[in-house]
C-alpha cells in the first residue's frame, strides 16, 4: 500500500498552529536580519562595497522613504562585509550619550580577542615591549605611559590632557600590571565603574563619558586592521530637531528664557550632534552610512556643512536611492521568506513540493499586494502578514480567503 | 656585515664546528660561555672579528661566582666588553624574530598573573657537590618569573617556572637552546617543560631579579 502524503495540509496545518512565516515587518539595528536583499537591489550592494573599498574616510547618504528597507539595508551590508566591523546606531533613539553608545556597539562587534590584539599593539608603539638585553620585557609602566602621552598629545592635540591621560592608563594598565588587568578590562569594555574602582585604576572617568568614549573609539577604529563602517539609520531626525515645532503646541516654558532670543534649545541640541558627527569624520578609517527619508533632508545637511564645516562638504558623496520594490521582488521576496520558514519547520522539501510555486497563495495575490502596498517593502509584508493571519485564525477555505485578495479594483 | 631582524636563528660562532661568522648581529642574542661556572650572555647585539674577538655591547651576564666559601648566583650587565679570546666562549646564536615573538606571546600571557617576581637575582638550584643550593622545597606549588637555567647540554630561557608537588621545576613559555646527536646547535620553543631533577642533569636554575634587569 503507498502511503500519500497530503504535503499542502501539512503546510496548511504547520501555519495554522500560528507559525506566521511573516512575523517581522520592522526591521531594528538589534536583531540580526538573515534574508538577503531582492536582486534588484544587489547593484546598490555593490556600488556601496566599491566605495568601502577604495575610501576610507566618507559619509555616504541613502535616501528612501519610510519602509523602504534602510534598516535592513544595514543587515545586507553587514553580512556582506563582514570582514569590516560595522556599527548600527539609530539618531531616533539614540542622540545623547552619542559617543558612549557608539563605542559600546563596536566594542560588541570587535569582540575580546582583537581588542586586546589592537591594545597590545598600541603598548608595542609606545615602547612597551621593547626586550631588554634583546630578552627580557621590562615594564616600567610609567615611562611607557609618558612616552604615549607625548606621542598622543602630538597627534590629537585638540585633545584635553585629562582624557589622554584617562586613555592611557586604562590600556597600559590592561597590558601591563597583572594586578589590575581585570578592573582595566572592564573600563575598556565601556562598563560602568564608580569612583573607587576608577581611583585604583588612577582613572578619572570611565567610557560613559563622552571625551573618553571618543578617544578610545579613535585610537581603536585608526589601529584596528580592518576598517570600520558606521551605519548611522535616521539621520534625518537632525533636521527634524531643527525644524520649527508645530504652533499649535502649547509653550509652557519659553526656553528664550534660559537660552536668549537668538538660539533655541533644538538649535544647541542639533549644534551639539552635527559637531559629534564632524568629530566621527575626524576618525581615520572610519567610513559613515547615513540613512535620509528624503533629498530635502539631504539639502538641509548640505547646508548644514557650508555653514559649520564647508572643508568637510566634499567627505558627503552623491545619496544613494533605495527605490521601491518591483513585482520580481514581491515574488523573490516571498520565495526566500518561505524558504526559510520551511528551514525553521524542518520541511525544506516544501520548497520544491508544490505546483503553484507560491502556494499557500498564488501569483495573483502577490500581484495584488505588490499593487495595493505600491512597491513599498514594509506595506507589501504588512499585507502578507494580514493575509497569513487570516489563513491562520479563519474557518475559511484557503481559496475563499484569497478571493479577497486577487482583485486590486476592491 | 650588519645582520637584523632575522628570520631563521643564526649560529654566529661555535667553537665544537668551527664557525665564526664575522660581522656584526643585532638582535636576541644568547652567548654560551665556556668558563668552570657556565655563565651566559644575553645581550641584543654582538660584534666579531678575526682578528679582535668578539664584542658584547650592553649584555647581561648570568652565572654564579664563588664568595668566600659560597657560591653566589649573579646577573650583572655588560657595558662593553671584547672577549678577545675566543677560547673563553662556547658559542652565540641569533634567535630569529619569529621565535621571539612567540616567546614573547608567552611573556604577555594574563593567564597567571600572580607569578612571584624576585627583587635581586638569587640561586634557586645548582648541583654542586661542595657548594650546591636548593631552595626548591621552600618554592614548592609556587611560580617565579624570568628563570634562567642549564640542564644537560642545553640552555632554558624560560617565563616562569613553577615547582610541582614532587619539587620538580617545570618551565613554561621557554627558549631552549641545546646541541643534538650530532653536536649541531639548534633553538626550539615549547610552551611546557617538565624536568625531572633525578633523571635530568640540572646544573642550575637562576632567578633573575627585575631590579638588576632594569638596570
Amino acid at each position: 500500500m503507498i502511503l500519500y502524503e497530503n504535503r499542502k495540509e501539512l503546510l496548511l496545518n504547520a501555519i495554522k498552529w500560528g507559525n506566521n512565516p511573516f512575523k517581522k515587518f520592522v526591521s531594528t539595528g538589534e536583531i540580526k536580519e538573515d534574508l538577503d536583499l531582492v536582486n534588484s537591489r544587489i547593484d546598490l550592494i555593490k556600488k556601496i562595497k566599491e566605495l568601502v573599498k577604495n575610501e576610507a574616510n566618507f559619509i555616504l547618504p541613502i535616501i528612501g522613504d519610510v519602509g523602504s528597507g534602510k534598516t535592513h539595508l544595514f543587515w545586507a551590508l553587514r553580512n556582506s562585509l563582514y570582514y569590516y566591523n560595522t556599527i548600527y546606531i539609530s539618531l531616533e533613539y539614540v542622540y545623547k550619550k552619542l559617543f558612549s553608545n557608539i563605542y559600546s556597539e563596536f566594542i560588541e562587534n570587535l569582540e575580546m580577542e582583537p581588542l586586546k590584539f589592537i591594545v597590545n599593539q598600541l603598548c608595542d608603539k609606545w615602547g612597551a615591549l621593547e626586550r631588554k638585553f634583546g630578552f627580557f620585557h621590562v615594564v616600567d609602566i610609567k615611562k611607557v605611559q609618558k612616552y604615549a602621552f607625548e606621542q598622543l598629545l602630538n597627534k590629537y592635540n585638540e585633545v584635553e590632557p585629562e582624557t589622554l591621560k584617562d586613555v592611557i592608563n586604562g590600556i597600559t594598565l590592561h597590558q601591563l600590571d597583572p594586578y589590575k588587568k581585570i578592573e582595566a578590562e572592564r573600563w575598556l569594555l565601556g562598563e560602568l565603574m564608580d569612583t573607587k574602582e576608577l581611583s585604583t585604576l588612577n582613572l578619572t572617568h570611565d567610557l560613559r563619558k563622552g571625551k573618553n568614549a571618543y578617544l578610545m573609539l579613535r585610537l581603536l577604529v585608526e589601529n584596528s586592521k580592518s576598517g570600520t563602517i558606521l551605519f548611522i539609520d535616521d539621520f534625518g531626525k537632525i533636521i527634524s530637531i531643527m525644524s520649527p515645532q508645530s504652533e499649535q503646541t502649547e509653550e509652557v516654558f519659553d526656553p528664550s528664557w534660559l537660552y536668549g532670543t537668538e538660539v533655541s534649545p533644538n538649535d544647541i541640541a542639533t549644534d551639539k550632534i552635527f559637531n559629534k558627527i564632524i568629530q566621527l569624520q575626524n576618525i581615520e578609517g572610519l567610513r559613515i552610512i547615513i540613512t535620509l527619508k528624503s533629498k530635502e533632508s539631504l539639502v538641509e545637511i548640505r547646508k548644514k556643512y557650508s555653514e559649520k564645516n564647508p572643508e568637510l562638504l566634499s567627505s558627503l558623496r552623491e545619496p544613494f536611492y533605495l527605490s521601491e520594490f518591483k513585482e520580481e521582488d514581491v515574488y523573490e521576496l516571498y520565495n526566500s521568506t518561505m524558504s526559510k520558514f520551511y528551514e525553521s519547520i524542518d520541511h525544506t522539501k516544501f520548497s520544491k513540493a508544490f505546483q503553484n510555486p507560491y502556494y499557500p497563495l498564488n501569483k495573483q495575490t502577490l500581484k495584488y499586494v505588490f499593487e495595493r502596498a505600491e512597491g513599498n517593502p514594509r506595506a507589501i509584508i504588512k499585507l502578507l502578514i494580514k493575509i497569513f493571519n487570516e489563513i491562520i485564525y479563519s474557518n475559511e477555505s484557503i481559496d475563499v480567503i484569497l478571493k479577497e485578495y486577487e482583485n486590486t479594483n476592491t | 656585515m650588519l645582520i637584523m631582524s632575522n628570520t631563521e636563528n643564526i649560529i654566529i660562532y661555535d667553537s665544537v664546528k668551527g664557525i665564526n661568522l664575522e660581522g656584526e648581529f643585532q638582535g636576541s642574542i644568547i652567548t654560551r660561555c665556556k668558563d668552570e661556572n657556565d655563565s651566559i650572555i644575553f645581550s641584543d647585539n654582538v660584534k666579531i672579528s678575526d682578528s679582535e674577538g668578539i664584542f658584547i655591547n650592553n649584555g647581561l651576564r648570568v652565572g654564579f661566582e664563588l664568595n668566600y666559601d659560597k657560591k653566589i648566583a649573579f646577573s650583572r650587565k655588560i657595558v662593553a666588553q671584547w672577549y678577545e679570546d675566543f677560547e673563553s666562549i662556547e658559542y652565540s646564536i641569533l634567535i630569529s624574530e619569529d621565535l621571539m615573538q612567540v616567546y614573547d606571546e608567552g611573556q604577555f600571557s594574563d593567564a597567571f598573573p600572580y607569578t612571584l617576581n624576585k627583587l635581586n637575582t638569587a640561586a634557586l638550584y645548582l648541583d654542586d657537590y661542595e657548594y650546591g643550593i636548593n631552595h626548591l622545597e621552600f618554592f614548592r606549588e609556587e611560580m617565579l618569573r624570568n628563570p634562567v637555567s642549564l640542564v644537560g647540554n642545553g640552555v632554558i630561557l624560560a617565563d616562569r617556572v613553577v615547582i610541582d608537588e614532587r619539587i620538580d621545576p617545570v618551565f613554561y613559555d621557554c627558549l631552549i637552546v641545546g646541541r643534538d646527536e650530532n653536536g649541531d646547535l639548534l633553538v626550539s620553543f615549547e610552551p611546557y617543560m617538565n624536568v625531572k631533577k633525578s633523571l635530568t642533569d640540572v646544573k642550575y636554575i637562576i632567578i633573575l631579579g627585575i631590579e638588576e634587569l632594569k638596570l
